[in-house]
Order: structure tokens, then C-alpha cells, then sequence
């Protein structure tokens, strides 16, 4: 078999399938396109004076994203923090208790108080964890729209005539939720890192604080930083939820500028700026992530869905 | 029967395969040796065409076999294959594994193929683990279903490409003694591999490659004690202690 | 939530409730009644109260019944889609690979609800004519929402055919399967129980999703919810706190829908699970 024009053809091969699949990918715009644009025509003068409108809802709709992730960065820190600290299993404490009490030297009074604050500790560590999991679990379960109607109603009802009423009670609702699914990324990353690395920092003579601070700390910035960015745009999108409650961000335009009459137009701005903003952050992923990966490292997700996340548009994609 | 003639292939810039002709005789134990890269495992894989060469041809039985008239996967019917990552379809047990081939690709039925597999397995020494699933084997065992599998499709001629060289030591003996007994038996082998005690022992013939051309071939003795090529030797005293 | 505690991988039908799951489920219960107390005391309301009920059932009962509709419609669509397309995207062709590439970035990088509400207002017109109907519409929205998931699903079910080792393939074709049969019997089991994981998370958040065709107008829970609550509101045919109450049926329906979908997906994978078989969650 003729070496040289069987390569060429595989390569001539690859060339017309992309063509071809170019062509497609088009064609397709172009005849979907048409059947929306039609005789009409695409308005771009409308276009052009409108898009100031959107940016500023975008710039909204930014500002309420970024808000409500600061403030769910330190839920979340907490939410994982407390989820991965351990806790003593109660059958140990009773098999310890036993053992010092069989050592007759020491005084019983202040042995059953240790004991019993011991468990009392234990045991609202283990209901504080329960009440952590719950709350994850229920951020994850509930759609956000319920989630912000919830908090939404409660505002209307005995906040009434708090100003801003709307966007703070939209951003309370958006901060309990990102918290949630942060708690969840949180959690990951601190187990991954958790277990020998606290245990050798302490052999070297470390605080638990400056091992965390130290040693956990860095390392589980480092490893979670995708699934939170990733975390980000989806929060960015979901976002878009809060123009039903009057917060005016980019969806509140598109939607008012599509029942002006101008549905397409409005359509490929309000696309073409999430889709913007989208694509730029997934690009600062994998740059951030390229660089501050820690190789042999990674945290338990699936690319796209995983137990972590709400969404994650994967970096790879 | 195997007949490899003028063999070239190139991925991309790196010209693999330089002209290569063997000639395998049926009952011959040929072991293909060299250093990394020298396009070992390329050559194996251009005899049950799952790499097409660029260049030359492939005989099997005296047919042409490398044509666009035959179809590769009779050809892979005819000679067997086995892997250095052994390959085992994680999904399915042992004895699933070894009748995939026998039910799927020859069409035989269910209890044939079973009551088949089992006696494969049984040839290995495995028979009790018919219903194991890969991950639960050593790699030795996984690596013997391997063989069982590729036999299933009673083969003219078997490929081994490095099939001990993912093992823990205390493995390869149990993979090369079902490869002996195969040799004894008087299948037709192409094997590359880097155990001289089993070449020294079952190969007919050693041939030696590198940078994609046969630089020497003969009897184990004559190639291992006398290597006439500088290359040879050099890689020898490399590998023989 | 942990996966549950796999006791024995015995053959045909794997155990895997264990004692500590089903603890673990009896805390949950318990928690969730004591949440739930302690917020109806926290709002002043009762979501046990038969005046409540007698009023609110019918639209209950309707958005339940709705949000079930959409959810059977969304979820086999977008797994079609999705499963085709993983598949798409991991063949050589570009004329596959590239459109569903294009297609997975759209969908993935627009809000759900810009896709809801622009897929109403201007999904009809690829139809013919006569189809045209608010009905038409909504399912189309629902559409969005299928696809919107498909693009998540195509990810998922691609990574789930990369992380196949590649010497399965060889293997199959070395033992003369065709290139079909390869896929048939070696790589699409293991693409399945590879994907399983991941997908039941991706099915939760659909029917999630689901609330957002609401704002379009469909007769699902939450718009219908809101429809109640915006008559107590306004007309007061009862005491406002009655709002906080259908949020929460709401919110714990949601939760008991997805609960379930995702234990019938963990059960899917236990049944089908083969040790050694490590999922996508990587």
C-alpha cells in the first residue's frame, strides 16, 4: 500500500471533514437566523442603542454575583471547616473513661465532669456537623428560584418597607445558597488535603492552627480554586433569576427589550454578553489553575456535575 | 506462514519501521528483542494489522492480508494477541472475557462457548476463577485469562507484546510457563519480550531490532553468545547478566 | 451526601443499605422535623394546618403534577442528547465532534432562564404555522431546558468514554470484534457505568430547572405557587404567613423529588457496579 497518497489522503481527509463541519455548524446559524430575522432584518441602529442598557445590567448583574460569592467564600469556609474537623466516636470516649477510671489514683468527681463535658462536646459537634450537612443538603436539593421566594416572602411580609427591599432580599437568598454549595467545595478540598498533612505538621512540632494556617490552608486553596470558579459562573448565571423580582440586571433588560418588540436583537446581546463573560472566566481558570496546580493532586469531581459544584462548565470543556 | 515484507511505517515525522522482512515458519517460537522505541511493538501489531503498514506487505498462510479486499478482523481471527497492560474488559468476568470473542465474533452459542472457556481457563490454571472479575485477580492471573482469550479464537499464531513486563516479579513465572507449555504445544509465536531465560529456553529463533531495522537474527545460542553486530552486543551486555 | 456504605459486592443484587445508611436517613428525618418545627415557630406558621390545605390542594396538587410532566419530558431528552453527543464529541470525525463542541459551549455558557424565556418567545416560529400554540411554546421552553442539560451531559457521558482505557479497544479489535461490535459490547457498558455518578447529580439539578419555565407561564409548582401566594397577598384569602408555607411544600417536594432520582440512580449503579470499574467522579 502506497505510503505517501495514503497519508495525504488521510490529511486531505481531516481537511474536508472540517470544512464540512464548519459548513454545518453555519449553516445551521445561518438558516435559523433566517427564519427568526426574515424579511425584517436584523435592527442593529436599535442595537446600538441599547447596548449601554445592557451593560449596565450586566455590570448588576456581576455586582450581585460577586457579592453574594464573597460573602458565601466565608459560609463556606466554615460550612467545610466544621463538616471536616473529627470527631471522636462516642464508643472511644466510654472505652477511654473506663480505662482512666480504672486507675484508682485519680479523683472521681473531676473525672466524671471530664467525661461528661467531653461528651456534651462531642455531641454538639456531632449536632452542629448533622445541622451543616442538612443545610448543604438542602441548598442542593431545592431549586434557588424556591430558595429566593422563600427568603423573598419573608422580607415582604415583615420587612415590607425595608429599602432595596428586592436586590438584599435576591442577594440573602443567593449568599445562603452559594454558601451551601461552598461548604460542599470546601469540604472536598479539606479532606483531600486533611490527613497526613495536619498529622505530619503537628509531628514537626506545629500548632493545630498554624498547621491548618500553614500547611491545609494553602494547599486546599490551591486544589479548590477551579471548582470555585466554576462555582462563579454558575452562580453568574443563575443570577439571571433575579429580574423576576424586579432586581434590574441583564435579563431584567432582555427581557423588557424583547417585549418591545425587538426579540432577536435583544437575544444576541443578552447571548453574546454572557457568553462573553462566561468564556473569559473559564479562560482565567485554566490559567489560574495551569499555575498554581499542584501536580498529583486533585480533588474528587466529575468534570462537568459533580458532587461539588452546581454547574461546572469544565476548564477542559 | 507469517510473512512480513518490507515493512515501513511512519507516525507523523518519526519514521518507525525501516524495511523489515521475517519470515516465520509454523511451529516457530520467534522472540523480538531491542531497545525501547526500536518499534517492537509496532511490528507485532502490523502482523494483525491493528497498525496498517505504510509501506510493504503482510502474509499470513501465504495470503496478502495488508488489501483494502480483506478484512482486518479476519485477520485478527487468525492470529491472537496479547498485551502488556493485559487488557482484561473490566465489566466482565473471566470466563465472560474469554467468550466474548468465541460468541460476538465466531457466533458460537452461549454453552459452547462457555463450556469452551472454562476449559481454556482450566489450561491455565484458573478454572476456579471463572467468575472473578479482572479487578479481583493478581496480575498474573489477569494476564493468563489474557492468553486464555486470545486461545478462545483457536488462533493459527499468537503476538505477545511484552506480557510479562507489567508484572510483579512473583508473577512472571506463572505467565511464562503457560507460554512454554503453548511453545511446547507447537503454536506458532511471535513474542517480544525481555526475558532471556524464556528465550534462551523455548525461542527458536531471536531477532534483534533496532531503530526500526532487523540488525541480526539466529539461533538463541549463536545470537546470545556470538552477536556479530556491535549494536547487538552492546545491548546484550546491557541486559544479560 | 456520602455514598452509601457498600456492604458486599454478592452476587445478581448487591447490598448496599447498611445499618449506618439507614441511621443516618432516620437523623436526617428527625432533623428536618425539628428544622421544620422550629422554623414554622421562628415565621408563625403551621404546614399541617387543614384550613391551609382545603384551599391550597388543588394548586398543589395541579404544580405537582405539572413539575412531574416536565421532569419526564426533560430528563429521557436531554440523556438522548447528551449520550449521543458525548459520543460525538470523542470520534475522529470533525463533522461530529466540532457542531456538538459549538452546540455544548452555547448551552452551557447562557443562563438557563435567557434560554427559557427566548426559546418561548421565538421557538414557535421554527414551526410550521399551524402548530403554533401556547402549548407549542411551552414545550419548547421545556426544550431549552432538555438542551441546556444535554450540553452538561455531553460532558459527562465524554468523559465518561475517555476514561476508558484505550487498550480496551485494542483488545476487542484484536480479537477480530468490529468496530461496532467493539463499541456494543466492550465500550458503551463501561461508558454507562462509568457516567452513572455524575448523571444522577446532573438529573437533580433539571428538575430543579424545571421551576424556571414557570416564569413562561407553564402550570408547574412554583409558578402556580406564587399564583396562591400573590392571591393571599393581595385578595387575602388568608393570613400572609400562609405563604411561607407553600414555599415550604414547595421546597421539601423538590427535595423529595430529587432525593428519590438520585437513590434510583445510586441503585442503578450498585446493581450494575463491577469492582474495579472506578467512576468519573476523578
Amino acid at each position: 500500500m502506497p505510503s505517501l497518497t495514503y497519508r495525504l489522503r488521510r490529511a486531505n481527509l481531516n481537511r474536508i471533514e472540517s470544512i464540512l463541519a464548519l459548513a454545518l455548524i453555519f449553516g445551521v446559524i445561518a438558516s435559523m437566523t433566517d427564519v427568526l430575522i426574515g424579511d425584517r432584518g436584523l435592527n442593529t441602529v436599535y442595537m446600538g442603542t441599547v447596548v449601554d442598557i445592557f451593560l449596565r445590567g450586566m455590570y448588576l448583574s456581576l455586582y450581585i454575583t460577586t457579592a453574594s460569592f464573597a460573602l458565601g467564600l466565608g459560609i463556606g469556609f466554615l460550612v467545610g471547616w466544621i463538616r471536616t474537623t473529627r470527631t471522636v466516636p462516642f464508643k472511644r470516649l466510654l472505652r477511654d473513661f473506663r480505662l482512666t477510671s480504672a486507675d484508682a489514683s485519680s479523683h472521681a468527681s473531676s473525672q466524671y465532669l471530664l467525661f461528661g463535658l467531653s461528651i456534651v462536646w462531642t455531641g454538639l459537634k456531632y449536632v452542629v456537623r448533622r445541622i451543616m450537612d442538612g443545610y448543604v443538603e438542602i441548598m442542593r436539593g431545592t431549586p434557588l428560584f424556591v430558595q429566593i421566594f422563600f427568603v423573598w416572602s419573608i422580607f415582604i411580609v415583615f420587612l415590607t418597607r425595608m429599602p432595596e427591599r428586592d436586590l438584599l432580599a435576591v442577594l440573602l437568598a443567593m449568599t445562603i445558597n452559594t454558601g451551601g454549595y461552598q461548604g460542599e467545595i470546601f469540604r472536598g478540598g479539606l479532606q483531600t488535603v486533611h490527613s497526613g498533612q495536619v498529622e505530619a505538621a503537628r509531628a514537626l512540632g506545629l500548632s493545630r492552627w498554624r498547621a491548618m494556617r500553614y500547611v491545609v490552608l494553602p494547599q486546599t486553596l490551591r486544589l479548590i480554586t477551579p471548582p470555585l470558579t466554576n462555582e462563579y459562573i454558575g452562580l453568574l448565571k443563575a443570577s439571571a433569576l433575579a429580574f423576576y423580582f424586579g432586581v434590574q440586571e441583564l435579563t431584567y433588560y432582555a427581557k423588557q427589550e424583547a417585549f418591545s418588540g425587538h426579540v432577536f436583537e435583544a437575544f444576541i446581546l443578552t447571548s453574546a454578553l454572557y457568553l462573553i463573560v462566561t468564556f473569559t472566566l473559564a479562560k482565567v481558570i485554566t490559567m489560574i489553575e495551569r499555575r498554581y496546580r499542584i501536580p498529583g493532586l486533585g480533588i474528587q469531581q466529575a468534570p462537568a456535575a459533580g458532587k461539588l459544584s452546581r454547574k461546572e462548565t469544565a476548564a477542559s470543556g | 506462514m507469517i510473512r512480513v515484507e518490507d515493512i515501513h511505517k511512519h507516525f507523523g515525522a518519526l519514521h518507525v519501521l525501516r524495511g523489515i522482512t521475517l519470515d516465520i515458519a509454523r511451529g516457530e517460537v520467534v522472540v523480538v528483542v531491542g531497545p525501547s522505541g526500536s518499534g517492537k511493538s509496532t511490528l507485532l501489531r502490523c502482523v494483525n494489522l491493528l497498525v496498517e503498514p505504510d509501506e510493504g506487505r503482510v502474509f499470513i498462510d501465504g495470503v496478502h492480508v495488508n488489501t483494502p479486499d480483506i478484512r482486518p478482523e479476519w485477520v485478527r481471527q487468525q492470529v491472537g494477541m496479547v498485551f502488556q497492560s493485559f487488557n482484561l474488559f473490566t465489566h466482565l468476568t473471566a470466563v465472560q472475557n474469554v467468550t466474548l470473542g468465541l460468541i460476538r465474533v465466531k457466533g458460537t452459542d452461549k454453552d459452547a462457548a462457555e463450556k469452551r472457556g472454562k476449559e481454556l481457563l482450566a489450561r491455565v490454571g484458573l478454572a476456579a476463577k471463572a467468575d472473578a472479575y479482572p479487578a479481583e485477580l493478581s496480575g498474573g492471573q489477569q494476564q493468563r485469562v489474557a492468553i486464555a482469550r486470545a486461545l478462545a479464537m483457536d488462533p493459527k499464531a499468537m503476538l505477545f507484546d511484552e506480557p510479562t513486563s507489567a508484572l510483579d516479579p512473583e508473577y512472571i513465572r506463572e505467565v511464562l510457563d503457560v507460554m512454554t507449555a503453548l511453545a511446547r504445544e507447537g503454536m506458532t509465536m511471535i513474542v517480544v519480550s525481555h526475558e532471556m531465560g524464556f528465550a534462551r529456553g523455548v525461542a527458536s529463533r531471536i531477532v534483534f531490532l533496532d531503530e526500526g531495522k532487523v540488525l541480526e537474527e539466529g539461533p538463541p545460542e549463536e545470537v546470545f553468545a556470538h552477536p556479530k553486530n556491535e549494536r547487538t552486543r552492546a545491548f546484550f551486555s546491557k541486559i544479560l547478566r | 451526601m456520602e455514598a452509601p456504605d457498600v456492604v458486599s459486592v454478592a452476587k445478581g443484587h448487591p447490598r448496599y443499605l447498611t445499618r449506618r445508611t439507614g441511621i443516618r436517613y432516620l437523623e436526617m428525618a428527625v432533623g428536618a422535623i425539628l428544622f421544620l418545627i422550629l422554623l414554622q415557630l421562628a415565621l408563625g406558621y403551621d404546614v399541617l394546618d387543614g384550613g391551609f390545605w382545603s384551599r391550597f390542594a388543588g394548586t398543589y396538587a395541579r404544580g405537582f403534577i405539572g413539575t412531574l410532566t416536565y421532569t419526564a419530558v426533560v430528563i429521557p431528552v436531554s440523556a438522548v442528547i447528551g449520550f449521543f453527543g458525548g459520543w460525538a464529541r470523542v470520534t475522529r470525525h470533525r463533522v461530529l465532534s466540532w457542531p456538538v463542541a459549538v452546540f455544548v459551549d452555547f448551552f452551557r455558557g447562557i443562563p438557563p432562564l435567557v434560554l427559557v424565556i427566548f426559546a418561548y418567545l421565538f421557538g414557535p416560529d421554527f414551526l410550521p404555522q399551524q402548530l403554533y400554540s401556547r402549548g407549542m411554546a411551552l414545550t419548547i421552553a421545556a426544550l431549552a431546558i432538555a438542551f441546556h442539560s444535554a450540553a452538561y451531559q455531553v460532558e459527562i457521558f465524554r468523559a465518561g468514554f475517555q476514561s476508558i482505557p484505550r487498550g480496551q479497544m485494542e483488545a476487542a479489535e484484536a480479537l477480530g470484534m468490529s468496530r461496532w461490535q467493539t463499541m456494543r459490547h466492550v465500550i458503551l457498558p463501561q461508558t454507562f457505568r462509568l457516567s452513572l455518578p455524575p448523571l444522577g447529580n446532573e438529573f437533580a439539578t433539571v428538575i430543579k430547572d424545571t421551576s424556571l419555565i414557570g416564569i413562561v407561564g407553564a402550570s408547574e409548582m412554583v409558578a402556580l405557587g406564587q399564583e396562591f401566594n400573590q392571591q393571599v397577598l393581595i385578595s387575602g384569602t388568608g393570613p400572609l404567613v400562609w405563604i411561607f408555607a407553600v414555599w415550604t411544600i414547595i421546597a421539601l417536594t423538590y427535595f423529595a423529588i430529587t432525593f428519590l432520582v438520585t437513590r434510583l440512580l445510586l441503585g442503578l449503579e450498585h446493581r450494575y457496579h463491577t469492582p474495579g470499574l472506578e467512576a468519573i467522579s476523578l
